[in-house]
């Protein structure tokens, strides 16, 4: 019967032959290895070898005499303490409005959500410094806001300029998390709290709010790193509160005091990473909230003016900041000088796509576009690997994935500025040639996209993950049954139903490419132009009307490719048959 | 395997995009240039390429690249840097330099820079028309620029702290209601700002402790030290500060800019100067093209573009052009600027302010 | 969704699914055998054994069944042969050939899975194409493969549906079209009506069962719904923490069963604690219920061994008794629950309460609570098995 349908030679599956057998493999499947040993090899590369030689240097001798003066040293006590005080301000502040947002957003009953929900997302397509150059204009001594209409003379320079500044600029992290988390909250929950007689005030407190305490705690956590992390801003208004990432700064740019800046660096890098885990690997296992399967129906939407009209002033007086700050950017591009010279110009527009910028333009541009599918994809495979194909070593290895995510900018760059400004000599035998710097090959190029990809995979990795969990593994697994190796189970099934975190992952590498500072200080050069250090020096400079200028193109470069990505991925040859 | 090799290929396919773009945007950097041995006083044409590192204001660093690499067929590229700045990037790459030029900057950035191994000696034939005063005989450095220390004053924000007129002398800067009302630069990015440090060395008699005691109380006035030396302008015509203790030039171009309530003053007791310099990087990836640069700037050609772009700097060439807007030197009292020393004790003095001045609690 | 009724299948099928289902048919069903297989998970030395080293034949072209409650290692035992876990110890054999380090998408094997895993990104013509397409096969090859096997389980209509646009049933059918379309040697199915309801899942049980005798291919089927391993299989692998209790015929497991842990497993079980008077080779005597009983017995009991005699609910014997208190041989009914096709009776007895189920009665016939009953039992029927905590 076999035989009138299948010809024996051609027979696919060779079962009418009697001496087929099952292939012998070489043992496993290798296409697996190869792909575990590609990434980490790649990972080792891109986060591994600049912090451990950050560390090797931190521990020098006189690296070491800066980081055992931490404490004693009342200079760097008072750095220490900065970081820590701003940090913890910031991360209570920043979840506090996150909170707020993400709770008129999913229980509040209001029109215009969609419009908050974008106003609340928009800090993260924004380079930093767009929110800080915005505030001293509105703000500052002779801000239009504060001095123009209010006559304050207000010293924003420093903690309470910095603390505003990055509330605004990270609450959407805080926002992100919450959101989430309160929309898989089951309802059933706050309709059996309902039924046993408790009010909408009791609900909130006695269900809502303890079940979203994980959520909360991670996400103060995960602000504080944020926040400790940050160099743009405190190079741009800490005044006199200096902080470590700022202070690593100085050492390294202005001193060429490398042992100082792995020393700053390791201290930064301590509270980061170890407030990182706890906030990756007990708050997350705290967390009560399930994230499996959609909630049994939708929660009924609070009307209670009780709750609803304070919630909601909070919250349109936050959306209003965001839009006025970016209303800041958009206009002080097209005036002489914001607040003092408001006449219209296009001098700065100029500047930025005819003058020196639009070479930082396409350079950044080319560079982001190139480490996005990189990254995207890279996340995708670790996610994957970590889901479904490691056992013992998938803890490391997303590790060691997060850590571009973990460790922050500054440390990272400096680590790239040490570790690749010179070729990479290993047991006596090159591996391969200086990445970073200006006579590095492809003038530094090369180690510009790598911390791209180090910076952003670990949001695709997070959300592939999680996408992961969710799906059946048997679906995997019918796919080897049918005789797809590791790899092509990969591409061909699981890349596919991952695609929406393949899309958020390929968004945010994007962006966070196109918007990262910190680490890419260290590496520019002459060749290779980034837009983010050309604001810097713009900005440090005073000339904010070129600042406001990139800071608009560079948005405007992000939201285009979003918008771009997003029409792709809806193309019906990429979108297959969309799921439920 | 063949389907097994084909999606690996198109996971790598990525990696090779990159090498093969960036391998676009970079050009090949040559190698050897032509083995003349020294193009002093003959053409500045040449080919291949320059890279400079440049201190002063962008407007100024672009025009100079366009001016030279039109003058000489070399595609001249640079990155602003503030001159701290620049000598770090230098340090830290100095076993295999990526800039070929340290353009502008007070001359003791350069003497530093030099002390620490950085600086190739060039004596460019051009720089016989040269005053002496304004260069090293030894081709350390040469000066190609002038720039006198003074206060960049918002008239308005003066005003509003109540302070009559604009200071007039390092003194008055220390005034209380100039309270967080002040900008300099950091010593450590800013060679302006080491310029201050180093006049107060000069006004204090050389005495350390002296100039730490002024740097302190006027800590006690300053809002914020900026990475950049011109920095403190911008902030006074914005009103952040009342004061900004900048390059008088520098602030001649915000006033040109449209910051028309800025004033400029000069301290009484002395002010100082900048020889802004010029110096060849040792080990540049184009050393020859390095030389034609620097032969180029101590011309009258690169001297007169500074007025076209708003940087009014005293040019060292005795037949450039002074204009209007330039300081005339006679009306300034000046200190003794000794370069050699200042560049030499730079890292010990700046390293001291870090750690002692900048980071004091203000009251 | 159109239609289509469940039972679309399961009536009168015509010739053109019947010819489509025969070019579906294997023409080497394949010999699997396991020896000493082990799976220890967590550490080979302190970790808790899954599967203890169990051995077992597979003939070509059998319908297997691994039956026993969740924990007992079955899932595990396919898992391995699939080669989805890797065996502690022993050998996996396919025809005679180790394939212990044969990687599971090179085995000749195909699974059908509880969830389906139908791929959601994909119509139902590309699920089932997707194992002939990394096979390589011309494009027209695999369009005629594909509309065969989806001819063949009755899914013509439905190629260029999404999944989550079909129900359960055609779901089922889906995956099982997708597996058959790769000729497998060896067709692993677990648990995989689990998720279908009541009705449609003894339809798809007698579908199975008539596919595959038609097919001829050897089958190894996951389940711990006892009428699922009874209905379908030639033998049953009933396992429990680990080990095979019994390997035998559905009648043989259910007449004869090897243990205890068998006897209660499969269908329902009462036990008598008995005298044992005597033990011959091929049964016993036995004293219980006031009366001495000729049973048959479990070759293993011997004499003065622990003994319990099994007695399945539908041989126990009720008759109406003017006795008014129980013992010997006289019961009382405690509670009775009418089925419809039976009625179910919980009696006391002086040898233990008994469940005893009463076939299609006549109304008349019927006793209820309280009532007092002669209690006997079919004595072909009766099993004398040893209670040792582990029987053979």
């Amino acid at each position: 019967m076999t035989a009138t349908l299948l010809p024996a030679a051609a027979d696919p599956v060779g079962t009418s032959s009697p001496s087929s057998r099952p292939r012998r493999g070489s043992g496993r499947d290798i296409s697996l290895l190869v792909m575990v040993v590609v990434v980490a090899l790649l990972l080792s590369v891109i986060v591994g070898l600049p912090l451990v030689r950050i560390l090797t240097v931190a521990f020098s001798a006189e690296g070491w005499s800066i980081v055992s003066s931490m404490l004693s040293n009342p200079v760097n006590r008072g750095i220490l303490w900065n970081t820590v005080q701003l940090g913890v301000i910031v991360s209570l502040l920043g979840t506090a409005v996150g909170f707020v947002m993400a709770y008129a957003q999913v229980r509040l009953k209001f029109r215009g959500k969609r419009i908050l929900h974008l106003i609340s997302l928009m800090p993260i397509v924004s380079p930093p410094f767009a929110v800080a150059t915005a505030a001293i204009t509105l703000f500052g001594r002779n801000g239009m806001i504060s001095n123009g209409v209010f006559g304050q003379q207000i010293d924003i320079y420093g903690l309470k300029g910095l603390t505003f500044v990055l509330t605004l600029s990270f609450f959407p992290v805080a926002y992100m998390n919450l959101k989430g988390m309160l929309e898989s909250l089951d309802p059933s929950l706050d309709e059996a709290a309902a039924n046993l007689g408790a009010n909408k005030l009791k609900i909130f407190t006695s269900v809502t709010l303890p079940m979203l305490i994980p959520g909360i705690a991670g996400s103060v956590l995960l602000l504080f790193v944020e926040s400790i992390a940050d160099l743009a801003n405190p190079l741009v208004l800490g005044g006199d509160y200096t902080v470590l990432a700022s202070r690593a700064y100085l050492a390294v740019v202005g001193e060429y005091n490398v042992a100082g800046g792995a020393a700053y660096s390791l201290v930064l890098l301590l509270p980061a990473l170890s407030v990182f885990l706890i906030q990756r690997y007990w708050v997350s296992r705290k967390n009560v909230v399930s994230v499996t399967g959609k909630p049994a129906g939708s929660p009924e939407l609070i009307t209670a003016p009780a709750l609803r009209i304070p919630m909601l002033v909070m919250a349109v007086a936050v959306a209003s900041l965001v839009i006025l700050m970016y209303a800041t950017v958009v206009f002080g591009g097209f005036v002489k000088i914001f607040g003092v010279n408001n006449d219209f110009t296009l001098d700065h527009y100029r500047f930025v796509l005819a003058g020196i910028g639009s070479d930082a333009m396409f350079t950044t541009t080319l560079l982001a576009l190139i480490a996005t599918p990189i990254a995207g994809l890279l996340g995708m495979l670790i996610a994957w690997l970590v889901v479904r194909k490691l056992k013992r070593t998938s803890g490391l290895m997303d590790f060691v994935g997060m850590l571009g995510l973990a460790v922050p900018g500054t440390v990272i760059g400096i680590g790239y500025a040490i570790a690749f400004n010179t070729p990479t000599v290993f047991a006596g035998r090159q591996w391969f040639p200086a990445v970073a710097g200006g006579s590095a090959i492809l003038g530094g190029a090369m180690a510009i996209v790598m911390v791209f990809v180090a910076r952003s995979l670990p949001t695709g990795q997070r959300a592939g993950i999680s996408a992961l969990q969710q799906i059946n593994p048997a679906i995997d697994e019918a796919a080897t049954s049918l005789g797809a190796s590791s790899l092509t189970t990969f591409r061909t099934v699981t890349l596919p139903l991952i695609r929406p975190a393949l899309l958020a992952g390929l968004t945010y590498a994007f962006a966070r490419s196109m918007t990262t500072l910190s680490p890419i200080v260290f590496i520019t050069t002459p060749q290779t132009k980034i837009m983010t250090s050309q604001i810097l020096a713009e900005v440090d400079s005073g000339r904010f009307g070129n600042a406001f200028a990139y800071c608009a193109i560079l948005i405007v470069i992000v939201l285009s490719f979003i918008g771009l990505l997003n029409l792709a991925m809806l193309h019906p040859s990429i979108r297959g048959i969309q799921r439920r | 395997m063949p389907r097994t090799r084909t999606s690996a290929l198109l996971l790598t396919l990525p990696l090779g995009v990159t090498a093969l773009l960036a391998g676009c945007a970079v050009e090949e950097t040559p190698t050897t240039t032509s083995s003349s041995s020294s193009s002093a006083g003959g053409s500045i044409k040449g080919t291949g390429e320059v890279v400079v590192a440049c201190t002063p204001q962008e407007e100024q660093c672009q025009a100079m690249a366009a001016a030279f690499t039109k003058a000489s067929g070399i595609k001249t590229s640079f990155v602003r840097m503030s001159s701290g700045e620049g000598v770090a990037r230098l340090d830290a790459a100095k076993s295999k330099p990526e800039f070929d030029v340290l353009y502008g900057g007070p001359s003791d950035g350069h003497v530093a820079a030099f002390n620490s191994g950085l600086i190739e000696p060039y004596v460019s034939a051009n720089a016989a028309a040269i005053p002496d005063k304004y260069k090293d005989k030894d081709g350390k450095w040469t000066g190609t620029y002038v720039g006198v220390l003074g206060f960049c004053s918002n008239k308005d924000q003066l005003t509003k702290a109540g302070v009559s007129a604009a200071p007039s002398s390092w003194a008055e800067l220390l005034d209380p209601k100039l309270k967080k009302q002040v900008a300099i630069a950091h010593p450590s990015t800013s060679g302006t700002s080491y310029t201050a440090v180093w006049t107060q060395m000069v006004l204090n008699g050389m005495d350390e402790a002296k100039t730490f005691d002024y740097l302190g109380k006027l800590h006690q006035n300053v809002l914020q030290y900026s990475k950049s030396g011109s920095a403190p302008g911008q902030m006074a015509g914005r009103g952040e500060v009342a004061v900004g203790v900048i390059f008088s030039h520098d602030c001649v171009k915000y006033q040109k800019e449209g910051f028309d309530m800025l004033e400029s003053t000069f301290p009484s007791e002395g002010s100082g100067y900048e020889i802004g310099a010029v110096s060849v990087v040792k080990g540049g990836p184009n050393a020859e093209n390095a030389k034609k640069f620097i032969d180029w700037t101590l011309t009258p050609d690169h001297q007169d573009i500074g007025p076209t772009v708003g940087s009014f700097q005293i040019p060292t060439h005795p037949e450039a052009k002074i204009t209007e807007d330039m300081v005339k030197l006679d009306e300034v009292k000046l200190v003794e600027y000794d370069s050699l020393a200042a560049g030499e004790k730079k890292k010990e003095l700046t390293a001291k302010f870090d750690a002692e001045v900048a980071p004091a609690p203000k009251e | 969704m159109t239609a289509t009724p469940e039972s679309a299948m399961t009536t009168q099928p015509d010739a053109r699914i019947e010819s489509a289902r025969d070019s579906l048919a294997t023409a080497t069903p394949g010999r699997v055998t396991l020896r000493d297989l082990r799976k220890i998970y967590g550490d080979d030395k302190t970790g808790t054994p899954a599967v203890k080293d169990i051995d077992l034949d597979i003939e070509p072209g059998e319908f297997i069944t691994l039956l026993g409650p969740s924990g007992c290692g079955k899932t595990t035992t396919l898992r391995m042969i699939a080669g989805f876990e890797t065996p502690t110890a022993g050998t996996i054999r396919l025809d005679d050939e180790v394939i212990n380090k044969v990687a599971p998408n090179k085995r000749p094997m195909a699974m059908v899975f509880q969830s389906y895993a139908l791929f959601p990104h994909m119509t139902v013509f590309d699920n089932v194409a997707y194992g002939l397409k990394l096979k390589k096969l011309p494009s027209a090859r695999v369009t005629e493969e594909v509309e065969t096997a989806l001819t063949s389980m009755n899914l013509g209509p439905y190629r260029d549906r999404a999944p989550h646009q079909m129900s359960g049933g055609q779901q089922q059918r889906v995956a099982l079209a997708r597996a058959l379309v790769m000729r497998p040697k060896v067709l692993l199915f677990d648990e995989p009506l689990s998720n279908l309801d009541a009705k449609l899942r003894v339809q798809m049980r007698g579908e199975i069962r008539r596919l595959q005798r038609r097919l001829g291919i050897t089958t190894i089927f996951v389940t711990h719904d006892q009428d699922e391993a009874m209905t379908m299989s030639d033998r049953i692998v009933v396992m429990n923490v680990g080990v095979i209790e019994q390997v035998d015929t559905p009648q043989e497991i259910y007449r004869h069963p090897a243990s205890v842990f068998v006897a209660d497993f499969i269908g329902r079980a009462n036990f008598l604690d008995v005298d044992v008077h005597e033990v011959r080779d091929d049964g016993a005597e036995v004293g219980v219920l006031g009366k001495r009983w000729s049973v048959g017995k479990h070759p293993a009991v011997a004499a003065g061994d622990v003994v319990t005699l099994m007695v399945r609910p539908e041989s126990v014997r009720l008759s109406a008794t003017d006795s008014r208190e129980v013992g010997g041989s006289v019961g009382r009914v405690l509670s009775s629950m009418f089925y419809g096709e039976a009625i179910e009776y919980d009696i006391e007895t002086e040898a233990g309460n008994l469940v005893v189920s009463v076939a299609d009665p006549h109304a008349h016939e019927t006793f209820t609570q309280g009532d007092f009953l002669d209690v006997g039992f079919e004595e072909g029927r009766a099993w004398l098995m040893p209670v040792a905590a582990d029987t053979p």
